[in-house]
């Protein structure tokens, strides 16, 4: 029994570290340079088919069929899955990132959702169509031959260092003047433009870094959970992720932390502890979604930067407001 | 060639369902200048609707169906008034709007699902005699739906050009502040106006799951976007450009089926909305139009 | 001085069918505050979109510093010393005013992602003296108790001085202003003006466009009248007043000089 309870809680914590990587990417594509990527979790997926084909043999059998079959190991898997996230999201980025009004953008990232959907899911021959890629080796699985009751626990740190080396880098950002950047982008792009920004090349890099964590998200849940079908990401997984950052704070990285947490652990698995009622299993799930979605209202109303707003930096100041007298000197031209 | 023709019967059923979806949609952003993307579940309500008035009550498909989109009006005009209008009286960001669309399309959805189960359900029509028409067969039902549309369609014509209301509808989509300022009441207006389009989303959700003979309450939404294709084509807001819209992307998405595999039919329509929003966004039909 | 720091010639710009700007033809040497007068609907906010790269230029030339910009970006334009402000105020409303002014700083700060992740120390060098600089101005325009404020939070006699702030922050060369006074009240706009003349003194050129001719009269020298799209009369006020053209295509409508 603790047993059990030990091994949940370790799922739990890998599923958050995963969610944390998937807001936080959000976070810079959405939050900071306010672009409406709702095609975000194709790119989740793209990392996974990617880091799934990486690892696995080449396919020979009706059934089980896919492309490359690379037969990597970890972290390479992980590297091509983000990659590859990466490298679509840029080129989706080139078509879309057009001063077209944002509901429009939504439109297009959305449609571009529904093409890859259908595509990975009729061309068999792809990422084994409907039925997804199976049996994806888990790293260092042969190498350590833990029990696989046991293996969550090598997960978590592997999960935990990718996530705080994409942590800090997500942390980085917010404080640079790129991330100012960015956020002035967000803010007004013919303003951005009129005091000299590429205002194009900072929202496409902001879409390539987005798609890149996406992918390193993907990656990280075909290598923990061995499976990936176009089951696990169906449009709703966007509306849910961008849930989780508006509630915990856009533009904010411990925002998106937080929303990953109220999100994907305390709805998502709270919910999760209902009761089934046997004859509507469908419930609990349903559940969970009306709550994502009055939640999101509710945030959106009465607290619309979020749990945890975005930062209002004081640049060089003491916290104490101490006496600063040397401010004659006014600089023109 | 048999083949071609027939696709081409399909084609003006498909555009007839597009085309009450299609003018529901864009009526409502002319009003409010917003996409409204709960709006593939305002459907799948609808059919939900008829459904329990069809099989639960044993009504009649067609008194069901006019019932149905009828009790739309109650959630529509909560869900417009209660959660969508504080938003936009606030007008805060564009994308609060946006976001709280997608949340009430989530909640929607899976309030239908908690409701009335996951499960595929049917109408209870009857079996359905297919009828020769010329080079087109089509079922009994398809006709209706046929007619249905095109009386709809001449009814929205009327109601805009004829009646002061629609004329007030017009002003609105041309410029909702001069609107106001010639003491156009655009607030009623535009309640309105979303009941309309909620009679036109459960009247099209009710013929669509029809057509496709047994539905889950993914039925609208997998549509929605076939929808917006439409809409977009014609030009957002317009309402002749949406029935224009639903005409050619209806046929388009048929009449691929018969060249590429039909799971693949309703991807052209996604490829069209793609194509239209990124090189003319305002629509192909502002091509033929001056000024 | 061998050519003007701008000039504009047979410049057109049409939205669909109305010939916004048909056809102007002026120049603006470097040093000076240069007017842009003309009654509403004349064209002079089209023009300094178009000569600011914000709309295509349709037809015509602009040269700016020596070079034809015609079809330059907005962003090439600013980074080359040509900055502009707007009719309406347009900050950036979620950054707090100093970042305003910040953001405005283009090329003295490395804004790359690369710099953000391996140059933080070189960064936050720079940034101190940015920040010194900008914290300089804010004092000036009465706007540094407030750095830490959320733009959207300014009044609109705040945000104008913000504009104005944030636009000498870019270091301009040529300083395009459209209708910096609308909209604020006396005293404040004896402040702007002030504020200009001295910028002025530094060295910023200026285009200006304003509707109150007691500014214009006082501040620009040369003044453009601008009617109909085109540049109708070059010159001082005085000349302006003595022109019948312009008096009738402008002052003649009861405007107060
Ligand atoms: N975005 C636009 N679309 C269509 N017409 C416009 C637009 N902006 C301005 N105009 C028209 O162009 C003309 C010039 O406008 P503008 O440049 O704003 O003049 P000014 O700044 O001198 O008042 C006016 O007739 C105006 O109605
Ligand atoms: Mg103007």
């Amino acid at each position: 029994m603790p047993h059990d309870l030990n091994y949940y809680l370790a799922t739990l914590a890998v599923y958050f570290l995963v969610y944390c990587v998937l807001t936080l990417g959000l976070n810079i594509t959405f939050g900071m340079a306010g672009i409406f990527d709702f095609s975000y979790i194709t790119f989740m997926a793209i990392g996974a088919y990617f880091a799934g084909v990486a690892v696995l043999p080449p396919s020979n059998q009706p059934g089980l069929q896919w492309i490359l079959g690379l037969n990597l190991g970890f972290p390479l898997d992980l590297l091509i899955g983000a990659a590859a996230a990466g490298v679509m999201g840029l080129l989706i980025g080139l078509l879309a990132i057009r001063r077209i009004r944002s509901d429009y953008l939504a439109m297009v990232l959305v449609a571009v959702w529904t093409i890859a959907w259908s595509v990975t899911s009729n061309m068999i021959g792809l990422f084994n169509g409907q039925q997804g890629l199976i049996g994806v080796p888990q790293p260092f699985e042969t190498q350590l031959g833990v029990n696989p009751n046991d293996y969550v626990f090598v997960f978590i740190p592997i999960a935990a260092v990718v996530l705080a080396i994409l942590f800090t880098v997500a942390y980085c950002i917010e404080r640079s003047p790129f991330g100012r950047a960015l956020r002035a982008t967000r803010e007004d792009q013919d303003v951005a433009a009129a005091f000299g920004k590429r205002t194009v090349r900072l929202r496409l890099t902001a879409m390539t870094i987005g798609c890149l964590y996406a992918g390193v998200a993907g990656a990280l849940t075909i290598e923990f959970l061995s499976a990936m079908s176009p089951n696990a990401w169906a449009i709703v997984e966007t509306v849910i992720i961008f849930s989780a950052l508006i509630v915990g704070g856009r533009g904010n990285v411990f925002g998106a932390v937080l929303g990953a947490l109220l999100v994907r652990i305390v709805i998502i698995e709270g919910t999760g502890l209902l009761p089934t009622l046997p004859d509507h299993p469908e419930l609990i799930g349903a559940t969970r979604n009306i709550l994502i979605g009055l939640l999101v209202i509710a945030v959106l109303y009465f607290r619309p930067q979020g749990v945890i707003p975005e930062r209002r930096r004081r640049y060089f100041e003491a916290r104490k407001p101490a006496a600063d007298t040397s401010q004659e000197v006014a600089k023109g031209g | 060639m048999e083949l071609f023709l027939n696709s081409i019967g399909f084609g003006l059923v498909t555009a007839s369902i597009l085309a009450l979806a299609a003018v529901g949609l864009t009526l409502q952003f002319g009003m409010t200048n917003y996409v409204n993307f709960a709006y593939g579940d305002f459907m799948t309500l609808g059919a939900y609707l008829t459904w329990t008035l069809n099989v639960g009550l044993g009504w009649p498909f067609w008194p069901a169906l006019f019932v149905g989109a009828l009790l739309m009006a109650i959630p529509v005009l909560f869900i417009s008034q209660f959660v969508l209008e504080p938003f936009t009286r606030r007008s805060g960001p564009t994308f609060h709007i946006l976001i709280v669309t997608f949340a009430v399309s989530l909640i929607l959805s899976n309030l239908i699902l908690a409701i009335w189960g996951g499960d595929f359900q049917n109408y209870n029509v009857g079996t359905d005699t297919p009828i020769n028409l010329g080079p087109f067969i089509l079922s009994v039902q398809q006709l209706g739906i046929i007619a249905l549309a095109v009386t709809c369609m001449v009814a929205i014509h009327l109601l805009l050009t004829r009646t002061k209301l629609g004329k007030a509808m017009r002003a609105i989509s041309d410029d909702k502040n001069l609107a106001a300022v010639t003491g156009i009441d655009t607030r009623r207006i535009t309640t309105i106006v979303w009941v309309l389009s909620g009679m036109l989303a459960g009247l099209a959700g009710g013929v669509l799951a029809l057509n496709v003979a047994s539905f889950d309450p993914n039925v609208g939404v997998t549509f929605l976007f076939v929808i917006f294709a439409a809409v977009v084509f014609g030009g957002i807001g317009r309402p002749y450009g949406a029935m224009a819209g639903a005409l050619v992307i209806g046929l388009v998405v048929e009449v691929s089926a018969v060249f590429i595999p039909s799971a693949y039919k309703l991807d052209v329509a996604f490829l069209v909305l793609m194509g239209v929003l990124l090189v003319r966004p305002a629509g192909l039909m502002s091509l033929f139009e001056r000024g | 001085m061998a050519e003007p720091l701008l000039s504009v010639t047979e410049v057109v710009h049409a939205y669909g069918g109305v010939q916004a700007v048909n056809g102007c033809t002026f120049e603006v040497p470097e040093g000076v505050i240069c007017g842009l007068i003309g009654p509403n609907g004349a064209g002079k906010t089209t023009l300094v979109d178009v000569v600011a790269g914000a709309l295509h230029l349709q037809r015509g030339t602009v040269r700016y510093a020596g070079a034809d910009v015609g079809g330059w970006s907005p962003d090439r334009l600013a980074r080359a010393g040509l900055i502009r402000t707007f009719q309406l105020s347009r900050e950036f409303r979620q950054l707090t005013v100093l970042e305003n002014l910040l953001v405005a700083a283009t090329g003295r700060i490395d804004e790359s992602l690369a710099g953000a992740l391996f140059r933080r120390r070189q960064i936050a060098v720079a940034e101190r003296a940015l920040v010194k600089e900008a914290r300089g101005l804010l004092e000036i325009f009465g706007l540094d108790p407030l750095r830490n404020d959320l733009a959207v939070t300014l009044s609109g006699g705040q945000k104008r001085l913000l504009e104005l702030a944030r636009a000498v922050m870019a270091h301009p060369r040529l300083l395009l202003l459209d209708e910096p006074m609308a909209g604020i009240n006396p005293a404040l706009m004896g402040l702007l003006e002030a504020h200009i003349r001295r910028l002025n003194s530094q060295g910023i050129t200026f285009l200006m466009v304003e509707h109150n001719l007691g500014v214009v009269d006082r501040m620009c020298e040369p003044v453009v009248v601008m009617a109909e799209g085109k540049a109708l009369a070059v010159g001082s006020m005085a000349d302006h007043r003595a022109s019948d053209a312009v008096v009738t295509a402008y002052l003649g409508r009861g405007r107060p000089a």
